[in-house]
């Protein structure tokens, strides 16, 4: 993995966040990222999310990292 | 009695001329010609009535596809009861009317009027291209002209200079009858209106323009008029040197989405010209300057025509078999595999190529590679369509036939420039505007739709990039809180929980116009007028293109587009609906065809254990159920060093893609790239193995157009390297110890049918009798489906989807004043790789950066200036052109050479959604330069080589032949 693979997943992962926030329901959104993702992005691309997240996930955003832990269920 | 309930359909033969258009009526009127009696359509004219009967009246002036004229006087007849002689062509048939189309008097008139057109025409019928297909020298014929009694002593036009002007066509007014067929099939057909006829009665001449030559006029070169002249005044340079073509196939363009229908017409294996079919439903016998004139590629000497290797990228090519090439190429992804796992390769399907190569390309991958890592050039244009339409109406794809905008009362355009880039629908568009409907363009850009001559009804919402959701939600807002709303399709047709979601959202004051003015630029009351032409029209439709996926919001605004659509109940007639206009020839079919790493064909999702179960057992093989990487993923990983192998056919990744200099450092990471072109593009410089591909007029297939109508491709020519694509991707299989058996597209159209739902009646066969077919078909629709969502939606109800206004991260700053916005011209077509190989250079040899002249003035930038384009992602160099169709702030340019570098500049940003890549927002400056940029200096460099290599390897073939 590189940096900046990492950086552009990351990037996207917020980008779908920030389009599907409505009013604030930040369960439903976390939701509806996670679906997405699942629906989405390859093997690949969800497990260098999920461990970027175990480690702390810094540059999520707070409904980013709530729809990593629904896509590790 | 013959009864004739519907002509113009394809009941007739489409080769005859029937002399005057159908008429739309449904009340009959019965006629008498001759003793036949017909009845035909009230306000069909005698001239169509004599030749539904199979009474051929002379004629010249006269063509279906232009409304009568009456001025030749050749197709005179008589009618009981009434006076004179009167034009067949210009009277309708009434109740009971008895026509004679040939008696005494009648030839005696036809001979006269002969003999004067004859009394000023070169009389070198033996070497006049048109010899043969003349029906000038046929009305000759026909009324039996024998002499010429004036002489041609007298004054006449026999010394008429020639205009040559045109690469493509010739103008010889000393051949000219002053028919005005070309003046009116350029108003009538094309709506350019570039030609006139300048002077009265003996001084009357065509002329385009004000008396300019065809190049320096307003003409687009369309060719409508070559193919209206009834002489050879114009005329088609490679008939004049080639002479009249013998056959002729029916086939399909390749180039854009409209996939109009051709008469491929042949001497021998020899394309004379390309004809547009009337029969064609896409095109009804239009077609544009690309279509019919830009096929010398096909011939073009920098055609591959051997399949090459290298073990890199630093070597030349060496010239092998095509045996010795697949096996290379399966050994090397077999290694990598071997080496780097399952998910280490993959391959690219391209929207240029036949959906039976397309979906053999995706096979193969998910059948042979063992993964889902396919992706097609949809990825940076229409994937937001795919996602955005499925959401909101259930189903990928545009909900009308072209057709349709005949009924339409308003026209809503956004993003889109479609008399440039989809010019043959972009005439239809404008022959409804000349009809009266309202035009609303939501475009930064002046486009040329606006500059209809005779449309009178405009508007033009000229919002800042990047601002087309809230654009949207504020025209959607004025439809919900001004009571615009059709309720009675909402109720029937809708979710009700989600629509009352997304009422409650949209009817947010922060969704006004007055809010979003500030956002989009455009003023709240033009906003409000155009919410209102839409919504109470009576049908309004959208047309949308590129300018509406290419952004971080793309399918959010498909969304919207399709919450408008639907809040005003103007989806499931014709007249309306949702219309994504495809950039190129097959990328509905590509789409379709399960290009998609997350879906299979039929746009069924992997994960679906029923759908995978299916292909698993027509396949023999066991399918991944996750999704695979994207274009932008698979670069990504590449440049990590997960990714080492791509199979590309027909793509060019490392022009088309944003971030040029990013998707190089992908493709040099990679051990492995498969290209599999026509050219060496610029993704084969980066190639291991290049496999020679075939034009469209090398091999058998379908493609589907924007209308999701299948179309057939005829093979006219054998391939040039011996192997249509379809067959190099079964050999490639073949070699990876997957089995593929086809001995004919057919038979891959026939496993598309057993697989893909919405194709399931879909077969040659059908095809064969129908002309073409538009998905779905299947036994709910035997014959296909012109207008879609009629009664329901695939997903049941359609669901109102929030489609929140999120601004892009690429925004101006004091570093990146203004916003650069690509697209395309008439003449090019994408990267170019067909179209520059032609004389369409002509019209537009390199990409210009066009630039207000505010702007302009403010950095001392003149006309032709070279001017440096920085961006956060790189820095180009090209020429400038001062033009006032831009809004201030707002530069744009063109991707269609290479060298331009215009992609170095665009970003890797890209649609939240699908990753569609955001072309048309990126922030950059523009300052005057001397010298090229540094990218470009290096891609000159490396271009170099690269075609030394194939030089090499092509002077080394030559002399192993020896």
């Amino acid at each position: 993995m590189s940096d900046q693979q990492l950086q552009n997943l990351i990037k996207m992962i917020n980008q779908i966040s920030a389009n599907n926030l409505h009013h604030g329901d930040e369960t439903a959104t976390a939701e509806i990222v996670a679906t997405h993702l699942k629906k989405f992005w390859a093997r690949s691309m969800k497990a260098q999310i999920i461990d970027y997240a175990e480690h702390g996930g810094a540059e999520l955003s707070p409904i980013s990292k709530l729809a990593v832990e629904r896509l590790k269920a | 009695m013959l009864h004739y309930f519907d002509p113009g359909k394809s009941s007739f033969d489409p080769n005859r001329d029937l002399g005057t258009p159908a008429s739309p009526s449904e009340t009959l009127v019965s006629v008498s010609i001759d003793g036949t009696a017909i009845s035909v359509p009230e306000g069909t004219s005698v001239m169509r009535a004599a030749a539904l009967a199979g009474i051929t009246i002379p004629k010249l002036c006269a063509s279906d596809n232009l409304e009568a004229f009456g001025s030749c006087r050749l197709c005179a007849v008589q009618i009981e009861g009434r006076r004179g002689y009167p034009a067949s062509c210009t009277t309708p048939v009434a109740e009971g009317m008895q026509v004679t189309t040939q008696n005494g008097k009648l030839a005696k008139l036809r001979r006269n009027i002969m003999e004067l057109y004859i009394s000023d025409h070169p009389l070198d019928c033996l070497t006049c291209p048109a010899n043969g297909n003349c029906e000038l020298q046929d009305m000759a014929g026909a009324v039996g002209l024998r002499e010429v009694r004036y002489g041609f002593s007298g004054e006449n036009h026999l010394d008429a200079e020639t205009d040559d002007s045109n690469p493509y066509f010739s103008f010889d007014p000393s051949k000219c009858i002053v028919c005005s067929r070309c003046v009116r099939a350029c108003a009538e057909v094309q709506g350019t209106f570039a030609l006139t006829i300048d002077g009265r009665g003996f001084d009357s001449k065509v002329s385009p323009g004000q008396n300019q030559s065809f190049m320096d006029s307003e003409c687009v070169s369309c060719g409508a008029c070559v193919q209206a002249c009834p002489t050879s005044t114009l005329m088609e340079k490679s008939v004049i040197e080639a002479g009249q073509p013998e056959h002729s196939v029916i086939t399909t363009c390749a180039y854009c989405g409209v996939g109009c229908s051709f008469k491929a017409e042949m001497k021998g294996d020899q394309l004379v010209r390309m004809v547009p079919y009337k029969g064609g439903d896409a095109n009804h016998g239009h077609s544009c300057i690309k279509g019919r004139f830009a096929f010398g590629y096909t011939t073009h000497q920098d055609r591959i025509k051997e399949p090459m290797i290298r073990d890199s990228i630093d070597q030349p090519w060496r010239v092998v078999s095509w045996d010795e090439a697949i096996g290379f190429a399966a050994r090397r992804l077999k290694e990598t595999q071997a080496k780097y796992g399952r998910e280490s390769i993959g391959g690219i399907t391209s929207s240029r190529c036949t959906n039976e190569e397309t979906f053999l390309v995706q096979k193969l991958i998910r059948a042979a590679f063992g993964n889902n890592n396919t992706d097609t050039c949809a990825r940076v244009c229409h994937s937001p369509t795919g996602y955005g339409l499925k959401t909101t109406l259930g189903e990928s794809a545009g909900t009308q036939t072209f057709d349709s905008v005949m009924k339409a009362d308003t026209v809503l355009v956004i993003g889109a420039n479609p008399t440039d880039a989809h010019p043959v629908f972009g005439s239809q568009i404008r022959r409804r505007l000349r009809q009266g409907a309202t035009l609303i363009v939501a475009d930064p850009r002046r486009i040329d739709l606006l500059k209809t001559p005779h449309a009178d009804r405009t508007m033009h919402l000229a919002l800042t990039p990047g601002t087309n959701v809230a654009l949207v939600n504020s025209l959607a807002h004025v439809v919900v809180t001004e009571g615009l709303e059709d309720k009675a399709f909402i109720e029937a047709r809708c979710e009700p929980a989600a629509y009352n979601a997304w009422r409650a959202f949209i009817a947010e004051q922060r969704n006004s116009p007055e809010a979003m003015e500030a956002v989009t630029g455009v003023p709240a009351e033009q906003v409000r007028k155009a919410a209102r032409a839409y919504a109470t029209a009576g049908n309004g439709a959208i047309y949308y293109g590129l300018g509406v996926t290419e952004h971080s919001q793309g399918s959010t605004m498909v969304m919207g587009i399709a919450n408008l659509a639907m809040a005003t109940g103007n989806i499931g007639r014709e007249g309306v609906g949702v219309n994504p206009l495809r950039g190129q020839n097959n990328v509905q079919g590509s789409c379709d065809m399960g290009s998609f790493p997350h879906e299979l064909p039929g746009y069924q999702h992997v994960a679906d254990d029923t759908v995978r179960g299916h292909f698993e057992q027509v396949w023999g093989v066991k399918l991944d159920n996750e999704p695979g990487l994207r274009i932008p993923n698979m670069f990504d990983a590449a440049i990590a060093g997960s990714f080492k192998a791509l199979y590309v056919q027909g793509e060019d990744i490392a022009q088309s893609d944003p971030n040029i200099q990013h998707v190089e450092a992908a493709l040099r990471s990679l051990d492995c790239l498969i290209v599999q072109d026509i050219f060496l593009n610029e993704t084969a410089k980066y190639a291991h193995v290049l496999l020679p591909g075939s034009t469209f007029l090398e091999k058998n297939g379908t493609f589907t157009n924007a209308e999701r109508r299948i179309n057939r491709v005829r093979k006219v020519v054998p391939p040039l390297a011996g192997k249509e694509d379809w067959e190099v991707t079964v050999a490639l299989s073949n070699a990876l110890g997957y089995p593929m058996n086809y001995t004919h597209p057919s038979e891959i159209m026939d496993e598309i049918a057993l697989l893909t739902p919405t194709f399931t009646g879909v077969s040659y066969e059908k095809l064969e009798r129908l002309g073409s077919i538009q998905w779905p078909c299947n036994d709910q629709f035997p014959d296909g489906t012109p207008t879609m969502h009629t009664l329901d939606f695939p997903i049941g109800r359609g669901h109102f989807a929030i489609t929140e206004y999120v601004a892009t991260n690429e925004r101006t700053n004091r570093r990146f004043p203004l916003l650069l916005t690509t697209g395309r011209v008439l003449t090019q077509y994408n990267v170019g790789a067909q179209t520059r190989r032609t004389d369409n250079s002509l019209w537009h040899e390199e990409d210009i950066l066009e630039i207000h002249p505010s702007d302009a003035e403010v950095r001392g930038v003149q006309e032709g200036d070279w001017l440096g384009i920085s961006s956060r992602a790189g820095h180009t160099v090209l020429r400038a052109k001062i033009s006032d169709r831009m809004l201030p702030g707002v530069v744009f340019t063109t991707f269609h050479h290479p060298s331009s570098g215009a992609n170095v500049v665009t970003t890797d940003n890209s649609d939240w959604a699908t990753n569609c890549p955001e072309y048309k927002v990126t922030a950059v400056q523009v300052e005057k330069v001397s010298q090229p940029s540094e990218w470009q200096r290096n891609f000159q460099t490396f271009d170099k080589r690269q075609q030394a290599y194939l030089e090499q390897s092509q002077d080394e073939s030559a002399s192993a032949l020896k």
